[in-house]
Protein backbone atom coordinates (compact mmCIF):
# COMPACT_ATOMS: atom_id res chain seq x y z
CA UNK A 1 0.00 0.00 0.00
CA UNK A 2 2.76 2.46 1.34
CA UNK A 3 4.75 1.39 -1.78
CA UNK A 4 1.84 1.78 -4.64
CA UNK A 5 1.47 5.41 -2.89
CA UNK A 6 5.26 6.40 -3.29
CA UNK A 7 5.39 4.72 -6.96
CA UNK A 8 2.19 6.82 -7.73
CA UNK A 9 3.58 10.23 -6.25
CA UNK A 10 6.93 9.02 -8.52
CA UNK A 11 4.99 9.02 -11.84
CA UNK A 12 3.46 12.41 -10.93
CA UNK A 13 6.38 14.09 -10.45
CA UNK A 14 7.79 12.91 -13.58
CA UNK A 15 4.92 13.69 -15.36
CA UNK A 16 4.80 17.50 -14.70
CA UNK A 17 8.86 17.17 -15.22
CA UNK A 18 8.48 16.05 -18.68
CA UNK A 19 5.15 19.25 -19.32
CA UNK A 20 7.83 21.24 -17.50
CA UNK A 21 10.79 20.10 -19.90
CA UNK A 22 8.27 20.77 -22.88
CA UNK A 23 7.12 23.88 -22.47
CA UNK A 24 10.76 25.02 -21.74
CA UNK A 25 11.96 23.34 -24.59
CA UNK A 26 9.51 24.72 -26.89
CA UNK A 27 11.28 28.20 -25.82
CA UNK A 28 7.93 30.14 -26.26
CA UNK A 29 9.30 31.60 -22.91
CA UNK A 30 12.75 33.28 -22.50
CA UNK A 31 14.85 30.47 -20.67
CA UNK A 32 15.82 33.10 -18.28
CA UNK A 33 12.17 33.45 -17.35
CA UNK A 34 11.32 29.16 -17.81
CA UNK A 35 15.06 27.59 -17.54
CA UNK A 36 14.72 23.72 -18.61
CA UNK A 37 15.68 21.22 -15.60
CA UNK A 38 19.37 20.61 -16.90
CA UNK A 39 19.95 24.35 -16.09
CA UNK A 40 18.32 24.20 -12.77
CA UNK A 41 19.57 20.67 -11.68
CA UNK A 42 23.02 22.09 -12.95
CA UNK A 43 22.64 24.96 -10.57
CA UNK A 44 21.78 22.96 -8.12
CA UNK A 45 24.25 20.88 -8.27
CA UNK A 46 26.65 23.55 -8.50
CA UNK A 47 25.27 25.63 -5.45
CA UNK A 48 25.31 22.48 -3.38
CA UNK A 49 28.98 21.39 -4.42
CA UNK A 50 30.29 24.83 -3.79
CA UNK A 51 28.95 25.14 -0.45
CA UNK A 52 27.26 27.94 -0.41
CA UNK A 53 24.02 26.35 -0.61
CA UNK A 54 24.84 23.68 2.19
CA UNK A 55 26.03 26.62 4.18
CA UNK A 56 22.33 28.14 4.25
CA UNK A 57 20.47 25.35 4.58
CA UNK A 58 22.13 24.34 8.12
CA UNK A 59 22.06 27.59 8.77
CA UNK A 60 17.99 27.77 7.98
CA UNK A 61 17.32 24.36 9.72
CA UNK A 62 19.61 25.30 13.17
CA UNK A 63 17.41 28.29 13.21
CA UNK A 64 14.09 26.80 12.93
CA UNK A 65 15.27 24.15 15.63
CA UNK A 66 16.24 26.89 17.95
CA UNK A 67 12.83 28.37 17.56
CA UNK A 68 10.85 25.35 17.93
CA UNK A 69 13.17 24.17 21.57
CA UNK A 70 11.97 27.79 22.45
CA UNK A 71 8.33 27.06 21.97
CA UNK A 72 8.52 23.92 23.09
CA UNK A 73 9.33 24.91 26.50
CA UNK A 74 7.25 28.00 26.43
CA UNK A 75 3.97 26.28 25.00
CA UNK A 76 4.78 23.38 28.03
CA UNK A 77 4.57 26.19 30.65
CA UNK A 78 2.11 27.84 29.48
CA UNK A 79 -0.42 24.83 28.98
CA UNK A 80 0.75 23.27 32.24
CA UNK A 81 -0.14 26.66 34.44
CA UNK A 82 -3.61 27.15 32.41
CA UNK A 83 -4.10 23.85 33.86
CA UNK A 84 -3.55 25.46 37.78
CA UNK A 85 -4.58 28.51 37.44
CA UNK A 86 -8.00 29.58 36.08
CA UNK A 87 -6.74 33.42 35.90
CA UNK A 88 -3.59 32.45 34.20
CA UNK A 89 -6.28 30.28 31.87
CA UNK A 90 -8.37 33.25 30.77
CA UNK A 91 -5.32 34.95 30.00
CA UNK A 92 -4.00 32.18 27.65
CA UNK A 93 -7.83 32.16 26.29
CA UNK A 94 -7.41 36.05 25.43
CA UNK A 95 -3.64 36.15 24.17
CA UNK A 96 -4.78 32.50 21.79
CA UNK A 97 -7.62 34.55 20.34
CA UNK A 98 -5.16 38.12 19.61
CA UNK A 99 -2.31 36.41 18.76
CA UNK A 100 -2.92 33.33 16.92
CA UNK A 101 -4.98 34.60 13.80
CA UNK A 102 -1.87 37.02 13.49
CA UNK A 103 0.64 36.14 10.64
CA UNK A 104 4.48 36.26 11.29
CA UNK A 105 4.41 38.81 8.53
CA UNK A 106 2.40 41.20 9.85
CA UNK A 107 4.75 41.64 12.39
CA UNK A 108 8.24 41.61 10.62
CA UNK A 109 8.04 45.48 10.24
CA UNK A 110 7.32 46.32 14.27
CA UNK A 111 9.89 43.10 14.95
CA UNK A 112 12.64 44.76 12.75
CA UNK A 113 12.21 48.05 14.73
CA UNK A 114 12.41 46.23 18.08
CA UNK A 115 15.30 43.69 17.23
CA UNK A 116 16.77 45.04 14.00
CA UNK A 117 17.94 42.72 11.12
CA UNK A 118 19.02 39.68 12.27
CA UNK A 119 18.65 36.07 13.88
CA UNK A 120 16.50 37.32 17.35
CA UNK A 121 14.16 38.46 14.40
CA UNK A 122 13.86 35.87 12.65
CA UNK A 123 13.44 33.84 15.87
CA UNK A 124 11.00 36.07 16.89
CA UNK A 125 8.70 35.52 14.13
CA UNK A 126 9.29 31.42 14.56
CA UNK A 127 7.72 31.46 17.98
CA UNK A 128 4.89 33.84 17.23
CA UNK A 129 4.26 31.50 14.12
CA UNK A 130 4.65 27.93 16.52
CA UNK A 131 3.81 28.92 19.67
CA UNK A 132 0.01 29.66 19.45
CA UNK A 133 -0.88 26.21 17.62
CA UNK A 134 0.97 24.49 19.72
CA UNK A 135 -0.47 25.50 23.55
CA UNK A 136 -3.86 25.22 21.71
CA UNK A 137 -2.92 21.12 21.10
CA UNK A 138 -1.14 21.24 24.38
CA UNK A 139 -4.00 22.23 26.22
CA UNK A 140 -6.81 20.43 24.56
CA UNK A 141 -4.51 17.22 24.95
CA UNK A 142 -4.32 17.72 28.89
CA UNK A 143 -8.42 18.34 28.88
CA UNK A 144 -8.80 14.95 26.79
CA UNK A 145 -6.86 12.80 29.16
CA UNK A 146 -9.34 10.79 30.89
CA UNK A 147 -9.84 11.19 34.31
CA UNK A 148 -9.09 7.62 35.32
CA UNK A 149 -5.17 8.05 34.64
CA UNK A 150 -5.48 10.91 37.20
CA UNK A 151 -6.89 8.86 39.72
CA UNK A 152 -4.94 5.86 39.32
CA UNK A 153 -1.79 7.79 40.11
CA UNK A 154 -3.42 9.50 42.83
CA UNK A 155 -4.03 6.11 44.64
CA UNK A 156 -0.98 4.87 44.16
CA UNK A 157 0.17 7.64 46.09
CA UNK A 158 1.51 10.29 43.35
CA UNK A 159 1.44 13.80 44.24
CA UNK A 160 0.82 16.69 41.78
CA UNK A 161 3.82 17.37 40.09
CA UNK A 162 4.25 13.14 39.73
CA UNK A 163 1.12 13.09 38.06
CA UNK A 164 1.38 15.78 35.74
CA UNK A 165 5.00 14.23 34.78
CA UNK A 166 4.46 10.64 34.81
CA UNK A 167 0.78 10.42 33.59
CA UNK A 168 -0.47 13.70 31.98
CA UNK A 169 2.85 14.16 30.08
CA UNK A 170 2.71 10.77 28.07
CA UNK A 171 -0.88 10.91 28.25
CA UNK A 172 -1.16 14.14 26.17
CA UNK A 173 1.89 13.22 23.66
CA UNK A 174 -0.52 12.20 20.99
CA UNK A 175 -2.00 16.05 21.07
CA UNK A 176 1.63 16.99 21.76
CA UNK A 177 3.05 15.44 18.29
CA UNK A 178 0.10 16.67 16.56
CA UNK A 179 0.78 20.11 17.29
CA UNK A 180 4.27 19.93 16.90
CA UNK A 181 3.30 18.67 13.15
CA UNK A 182 1.18 22.09 12.83
CA UNK A 183 3.57 23.87 14.38
CA UNK A 184 6.69 22.48 11.97
CA UNK A 185 4.89 23.74 8.77
CA UNK A 186 3.87 26.91 10.20
CA UNK A 187 7.46 27.39 11.46
CA UNK A 188 9.10 26.73 8.04
CA UNK A 189 7.03 28.89 6.11
CA UNK A 190 7.63 31.92 8.46
CA UNK A 191 11.00 31.17 8.58
CA UNK A 192 11.83 31.06 5.04
CA UNK A 193 9.46 34.69 4.34
CA UNK A 194 11.52 36.09 7.52
CA UNK A 195 14.87 35.61 5.66
CA UNK A 196 13.69 36.96 2.96
CA UNK A 197 12.96 40.28 4.19
CA UNK A 198 15.66 40.70 6.75
CA UNK A 199 18.01 39.40 4.76
CA UNK A 200 21.57 38.37 5.90
CA UNK A 201 23.68 38.86 9.14
CA UNK A 202 26.64 38.54 7.63
CA UNK A 203 27.30 36.57 5.37
CA UNK A 204 24.20 33.92 6.28
CA UNK A 205 20.68 34.41 5.58
CA UNK A 206 19.79 31.31 4.89
CA UNK A 207 17.73 29.41 2.33
CA UNK A 208 15.01 32.30 1.89
CA UNK A 209 17.82 34.69 1.35
CA UNK A 210 19.31 32.78 -0.84
CA UNK A 211 16.69 32.41 -2.92
CA UNK A 212 16.31 36.15 -3.01
CA UNK A 213 20.47 36.99 -3.65
CA UNK A 214 19.55 34.62 -6.43
CA UNK A 215 16.20 36.65 -8.04
CA UNK A 216 18.52 40.02 -7.47
CA UNK A 217 20.81 38.72 -9.68
CA UNK A 218 18.38 36.94 -12.29
CA UNK A 219 19.49 33.83 -11.58
CA UNK A 220 16.62 31.74 -12.01
CA UNK A 221 18.14 28.01 -12.05
CA UNK A 222 19.55 29.41 -8.65
CA UNK A 223 15.98 30.31 -7.42
CA UNK A 224 14.69 26.93 -8.14
CA UNK A 225 17.32 24.99 -6.90
CA UNK A 226 16.61 27.03 -3.81
CA UNK A 227 12.67 25.65 -3.92
CA UNK A 228 13.58 22.37 -4.85
CA UNK A 229 16.28 22.27 -1.85
CA UNK A 230 13.24 23.78 0.50
CA UNK A 231 10.24 21.19 -1.31
CA UNK A 232 12.68 18.10 -0.69
CA UNK A 233 13.35 19.69 3.10
CA UNK A 234 9.92 19.46 3.27
CA UNK A 235 8.72 16.16 2.58
CA UNK A 236 11.97 14.83 4.17
CA UNK A 237 10.64 16.25 7.69
CA UNK A 238 7.16 15.03 7.07
CA UNK A 239 7.95 11.52 5.75
CA UNK A 240 10.47 10.90 7.47
CA UNK A 241 10.83 12.15 10.98
CA UNK A 242 7.36 12.73 11.96
CA UNK A 243 6.24 9.59 9.87
CA UNK A 244 8.98 7.84 11.68
CA UNK A 245 8.54 9.52 15.17
CA UNK A 246 4.28 8.49 14.93
CA UNK A 247 5.05 4.92 14.32
CA UNK A 248 7.51 4.39 17.31
CA UNK A 249 5.26 6.27 19.54
CA UNK A 250 0.96 6.99 18.93
CA UNK A 251 1.37 4.17 16.37
CA UNK A 252 2.88 1.32 18.99
CA UNK A 253 0.35 2.51 21.24
CA UNK A 254 -2.50 2.76 19.81
CA UNK A 255 -2.70 6.17 20.51
CA UNK A 256 -4.03 8.48 17.30
CA UNK A 257 -6.34 11.00 17.74
CA UNK B 1 -11.77 -11.28 64.72
CA UNK B 2 -12.14 -7.33 65.28
CA UNK B 3 -12.56 -4.78 62.88
CA UNK B 4 -10.13 -3.90 60.50
CA UNK B 5 -12.26 -1.68 58.48
CA UNK B 6 -15.11 0.34 60.11
CA UNK B 7 -17.52 2.21 57.86
CA UNK B 8 -19.26 4.33 60.77
CA UNK B 9 -22.76 5.97 59.78
CA UNK B 10 -21.72 7.76 56.23
CA UNK B 11 -23.87 9.74 54.56
CA UNK B 12 -22.57 11.45 50.37
CA UNK B 13 -24.80 13.79 48.60
CA UNK B 14 -23.82 15.22 45.32
CA UNK B 15 -25.05 18.72 44.46
CA UNK B 16 -27.33 18.72 41.98
CA UNK B 17 -28.47 21.60 40.07
CA UNK B 18 -29.63 25.06 42.31
CA UNK B 19 -30.73 23.73 45.90
CA UNK B 20 -31.90 20.25 44.94
CA UNK B 21 -28.83 17.69 46.56
CA UNK B 22 -29.18 14.13 45.54
CA UNK B 23 -28.44 11.73 48.86
CA UNK B 24 -26.28 9.07 47.47
CA UNK B 25 -25.47 7.14 50.38
CA UNK B 26 -27.23 7.66 54.14
CA UNK B 27 -26.95 6.52 57.16
CA UNK B 28 -24.34 3.54 56.41
CA UNK B 29 -22.42 1.51 58.46
CA UNK B 30 -20.49 -1.60 58.97
CA UNK B 31 -17.30 -3.92 59.13
CA UNK B 32 -15.11 -5.34 57.21
CA UNK B 33 -12.25 -7.89 58.88
CA UNK B 34 -9.16 -8.70 57.73
CA UNK B 35 -8.60 -10.62 54.92
CA UNK B 36 -12.28 -11.05 54.47
CA UNK B 37 -13.92 -11.13 50.93
CA UNK B 38 -16.77 -8.80 51.41
CA UNK B 39 -18.77 -8.50 48.12
CA UNK B 40 -21.15 -5.96 47.68
CA UNK B 41 -24.51 -6.16 45.22
CA UNK B 42 -27.34 -3.57 44.68
CA UNK B 43 -29.17 -2.17 41.89
CA UNK B 44 -27.91 0.71 39.71
CA UNK B 45 -27.65 3.80 42.01
CA UNK B 46 -27.31 2.80 45.26
CA UNK B 47 -23.77 4.39 45.72
CA UNK B 48 -21.81 1.20 45.27
CA UNK B 49 -19.23 3.23 43.46
CA UNK B 50 -19.52 6.04 45.35
CA UNK B 51 -18.86 4.17 48.80
CA UNK B 52 -15.66 2.69 47.08
CA UNK B 53 -14.36 6.04 46.40
CA UNK B 54 -15.37 7.30 49.84
CA UNK B 55 -13.16 4.10 50.96
CA UNK B 56 -10.38 5.07 48.45
CA UNK B 57 -10.42 8.72 49.55
CA UNK B 58 -10.61 10.22 46.49
CA UNK B 59 -13.87 11.80 47.63
CA UNK B 60 -14.98 12.89 51.03
CA UNK B 61 -18.07 11.77 53.44
CA UNK B 62 -20.56 13.97 54.75
CA UNK B 63 -21.32 12.61 57.78
CA UNK B 64 -19.66 9.38 59.60
CA UNK B 65 -16.32 8.24 59.29
CA UNK B 66 -13.85 5.46 57.79
CA UNK B 67 -11.16 3.64 60.05
CA UNK B 68 -8.76 1.10 58.80
CA UNK B 69 -7.46 -0.10 62.69
CA UNK B 70 -9.24 2.47 64.68
CA UNK B 71 -7.53 5.24 62.61
CA UNK B 72 -10.12 7.38 60.64
CA UNK B 73 -8.65 7.51 57.03
CA UNK B 74 -8.23 10.81 55.08
CA UNK B 75 -7.68 10.85 51.84
CA UNK B 76 -6.21 8.38 48.96
CA UNK B 77 -3.61 5.81 49.49
CA UNK B 78 -1.88 3.00 48.03
CA UNK B 79 -2.87 0.66 51.11
CA UNK B 80 -6.34 1.10 49.02
CA UNK B 81 -5.94 0.02 46.12
CA UNK B 82 -9.46 0.44 43.39
CA UNK B 83 -9.72 -1.80 40.47
CA UNK B 84 -12.00 0.44 37.90
CA UNK B 85 -14.81 -1.27 35.97
CA UNK B 86 -13.41 1.04 33.09
CA UNK B 87 -10.61 -1.37 30.52
CA UNK B 88 -8.79 2.11 30.28
CA UNK B 89 -7.08 1.84 33.48
CA UNK B 90 -3.93 1.17 31.82
CA UNK B 91 -1.67 3.40 30.50
CA UNK B 92 -1.65 2.96 27.05
CA UNK B 93 1.88 4.39 26.60
CA UNK B 94 3.27 1.25 29.01
CA UNK B 95 3.67 -2.10 27.85
CA UNK B 96 2.30 -4.73 30.14
CA UNK B 97 5.32 -4.81 31.99
CA UNK B 98 5.90 -1.33 32.48
CA UNK B 99 2.82 -0.70 33.42
CA UNK B 100 3.36 -3.31 36.62
CA UNK B 101 6.42 -1.54 37.14
CA UNK B 102 4.56 2.16 37.28
CA UNK B 103 3.72 1.69 40.95
CA UNK B 104 6.84 0.50 42.08
CA UNK B 105 9.24 2.92 40.41
CA UNK B 106 7.15 5.56 41.13
CA UNK B 107 7.22 4.95 44.81
CA UNK B 108 10.62 3.88 44.79
CA UNK B 109 9.93 0.47 45.87
CA UNK B 110 12.79 -1.76 46.23
CA UNK B 111 16.27 -0.49 45.00
CA UNK B 112 17.59 -1.91 42.16
CA UNK B 113 15.40 -2.73 38.45
CA UNK B 114 16.13 -6.39 38.62
CA UNK B 115 14.20 -6.70 41.72
CA UNK B 116 11.55 -4.73 40.77
CA UNK B 117 11.13 -6.46 37.44
CA UNK B 118 11.36 -9.78 39.55
CA UNK B 119 7.96 -8.71 41.55
CA UNK B 120 6.42 -7.81 39.05
CA UNK B 121 6.73 -10.93 36.76
CA UNK B 122 5.76 -12.74 40.16
CA UNK B 123 2.30 -11.27 39.86
CA UNK B 124 2.00 -11.37 36.45
CA UNK B 125 2.50 -14.96 35.96
CA UNK B 126 -0.18 -15.13 38.96
CA UNK B 127 -3.15 -13.30 36.50
CA UNK B 128 -1.46 -15.53 33.74
CA UNK B 129 0.19 -13.23 31.61
CA UNK B 130 4.06 -13.96 31.75
CA UNK B 131 3.87 -14.25 27.76
CA UNK B 132 2.57 -10.93 27.14
CA UNK B 133 5.36 -8.77 29.36
CA UNK B 134 6.01 -6.33 26.07
CA UNK B 135 2.36 -6.31 24.77
CA UNK B 136 1.19 -2.84 24.78
CA UNK B 137 -2.85 -2.54 26.67
CA UNK B 138 -4.12 -1.60 23.04
CA UNK B 139 -3.43 -5.27 21.85
CA UNK B 140 -4.96 -7.08 24.74
CA UNK B 141 -8.59 -8.37 25.23
CA UNK B 142 -11.07 -6.83 27.91
CA UNK B 143 -10.16 -9.49 30.56
CA UNK B 144 -5.98 -9.14 30.27
CA UNK B 145 -6.47 -5.46 30.31
CA UNK B 146 -7.87 -6.12 33.54
CA UNK B 147 -5.75 -9.07 34.87
CA UNK B 148 -2.92 -6.68 34.37
CA UNK B 149 -4.60 -3.81 36.07
CA UNK B 150 -5.03 -6.63 39.10
CA UNK B 151 -1.36 -7.33 38.83
CA UNK B 152 -0.22 -3.45 39.04
CA UNK B 153 -2.76 -3.30 42.03
CA UNK B 154 -1.38 -6.47 43.65
CA UNK B 155 2.67 -5.69 43.27
CA UNK B 156 2.74 -2.28 46.08
CA UNK B 157 1.18 -5.01 48.34
CA UNK B 158 -1.98 -3.46 49.44
CA UNK B 159 -3.75 -4.41 52.71
CA UNK B 160 -7.02 -3.47 50.84
CA UNK B 161 -8.20 -4.05 47.24
CA UNK B 162 -11.55 -2.24 46.23
CA UNK B 163 -13.05 -3.47 43.36
CA UNK B 164 -15.63 -1.66 41.48
CA UNK B 165 -17.62 -4.21 39.19
CA UNK B 166 -13.69 -4.81 37.07
CA UNK B 167 -15.17 -8.18 35.51
CA UNK B 168 -18.70 -6.42 34.88
CA UNK B 169 -18.11 -5.69 30.77
CA UNK B 170 -16.60 -9.10 30.63
CA UNK B 171 -18.59 -12.20 28.48
CA UNK B 172 -19.09 -14.75 30.67
CA UNK B 173 -16.59 -17.22 30.21
CA UNK B 174 -13.87 -14.56 30.63
CA UNK B 175 -15.59 -13.38 34.09
CA UNK B 176 -16.32 -17.30 35.48
CA UNK B 177 -12.26 -17.43 34.52
CA UNK B 178 -11.17 -14.11 36.04
CA UNK B 179 -13.64 -14.77 39.48
CA UNK B 180 -11.31 -18.70 39.95
CA UNK B 181 -8.00 -16.56 39.21
CA UNK B 182 -8.71 -13.64 41.77
CA UNK B 183 -10.08 -16.29 44.58
CA UNK B 184 -6.81 -17.80 44.21
CA UNK B 185 -4.88 -14.69 44.55
CA UNK B 186 -7.13 -13.91 47.83
CA UNK B 187 -6.26 -17.41 49.00
CA UNK B 188 -2.71 -17.04 48.28
CA UNK B 189 -2.04 -13.20 49.32
CA UNK B 190 -4.13 -12.67 52.00
CA UNK B 191 -5.61 -9.67 51.07
CA UNK B 192 -8.85 -8.06 52.27
CA UNK B 193 -11.11 -7.04 49.36
CA UNK B 194 -14.11 -5.44 48.65
CA UNK B 195 -16.06 -6.38 45.63
CA UNK B 196 -18.63 -4.55 43.95
CA UNK B 197 -21.07 -5.67 41.61
CA UNK B 198 -24.79 -5.80 40.63
CA UNK B 199 -24.68 -9.96 39.40
CA UNK B 200 -26.23 -11.71 42.57
CA UNK B 201 -24.30 -15.24 41.08
CA UNK B 202 -20.57 -13.66 41.23
CA UNK B 203 -21.40 -12.07 44.67
CA UNK B 204 -22.41 -15.36 46.08
CA UNK B 205 -19.22 -16.99 43.86
CA UNK B 206 -17.00 -14.54 45.22
CA UNK B 207 -17.96 -13.34 49.00
CA UNK B 208 -17.33 -14.64 52.49
CA UNK B 209 -20.28 -12.10 53.27
CA UNK B 210 -22.44 -10.21 51.15
CA UNK B 211 -23.80 -6.61 51.89
CA UNK B 212 -27.66 -6.46 49.99
CA UNK B 213 -27.47 -2.59 49.35
CA UNK B 214 -31.00 -0.60 48.38
CA UNK B 215 -31.17 2.68 46.22
CA UNK B 216 -32.83 6.18 46.75
CA UNK B 217 -31.22 6.82 49.21
CA UNK B 218 -28.27 4.13 48.93
CA UNK B 219 -28.66 2.17 52.17
CA UNK B 220 -27.57 -1.42 53.98
CA UNK B 221 -30.52 -4.06 53.50
CA UNK B 222 -29.10 -6.84 55.03
CA UNK B 223 -25.85 -8.24 55.37
CA UNK B 224 -25.40 -11.95 54.85
CA UNK B 225 -23.01 -14.36 55.91
CA UNK B 226 -22.72 -16.69 52.96
CA UNK B 227 -21.55 -20.04 54.24
CA UNK B 228 -21.62 -21.89 51.04
CA UNK B 229 -18.18 -23.92 51.01
CA UNK B 230 -15.74 -23.19 48.00
CA UNK B 231 -15.36 -24.00 45.38
CA UNK B 232 -19.44 -22.55 45.09
CA UNK B 233 -21.25 -23.76 42.07
CA UNK B 234 -24.24 -22.09 40.34
CA UNK B 235 -26.44 -25.26 40.71
CA UNK B 236 -25.82 -26.30 44.18
CA UNK B 237 -29.03 -26.28 45.98
CA UNK B 238 -27.27 -23.77 48.78
CA UNK B 239 -26.38 -21.75 45.70
CA UNK B 240 -30.07 -21.57 44.19
CA UNK B 241 -31.59 -20.98 47.61
CA UNK B 242 -29.13 -18.14 48.69
CA UNK B 243 -29.57 -16.19 44.95
CA UNK B 244 -33.49 -16.40 45.40
CA UNK B 245 -33.21 -14.90 49.26
CA UNK B 246 -30.93 -12.01 47.38
CA UNK B 247 -33.14 -11.78 44.43
CA UNK B 248 -35.99 -11.20 46.52
CA UNK B 249 -34.54 -8.59 48.70
CA UNK B 250 -33.90 -6.56 46.03
CA UNK B 251 -36.81 -6.63 44.20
Amino acid sequence: MKVKTYLKRIIWIVFIALIWEIIAKSAYFSPLIFPGLETIFKALYTELFSGELLKQIIFSLSLIIQGLIISLIIALLFSLLSLISKNFNSLLDTLIALAHPLPGIALMPLVLIWFGVGTASILFIIVHSVLWPLVLNLRTGFKAIPEIYKLVGKNYGLNSFEIMWYIMTPAAFPYFLAGLKIGWARAWRALISAEMLFGAAGSMGGLGWFIFKKRVFFDLPGVFAGIIVIVIIGILVEDLIFNKLEDMTVKKWGMQI
Amino acid sequence: MSSFLEINNISKAYSGSENDRFLVLKNLSFDVKQNEFLTIVGPSGCGKTTLLKLIAGFIKTDSGQILKKNKILNGSAPDRIMLFQDFEQLFPWKTVLENVLFPLRAKNILATKNERVTLAKKYLKDVYLENYLDFYPHQLSGGMKQRVALARALVIEPAILLMDEPFGSLDGQSRNYLQDMLLEIWKNYNRTIIFVTHDIREAIKLGDRIIVMENEPGRLKKIIVNKIKRPRQQVDQEFIELYNQIYALLK
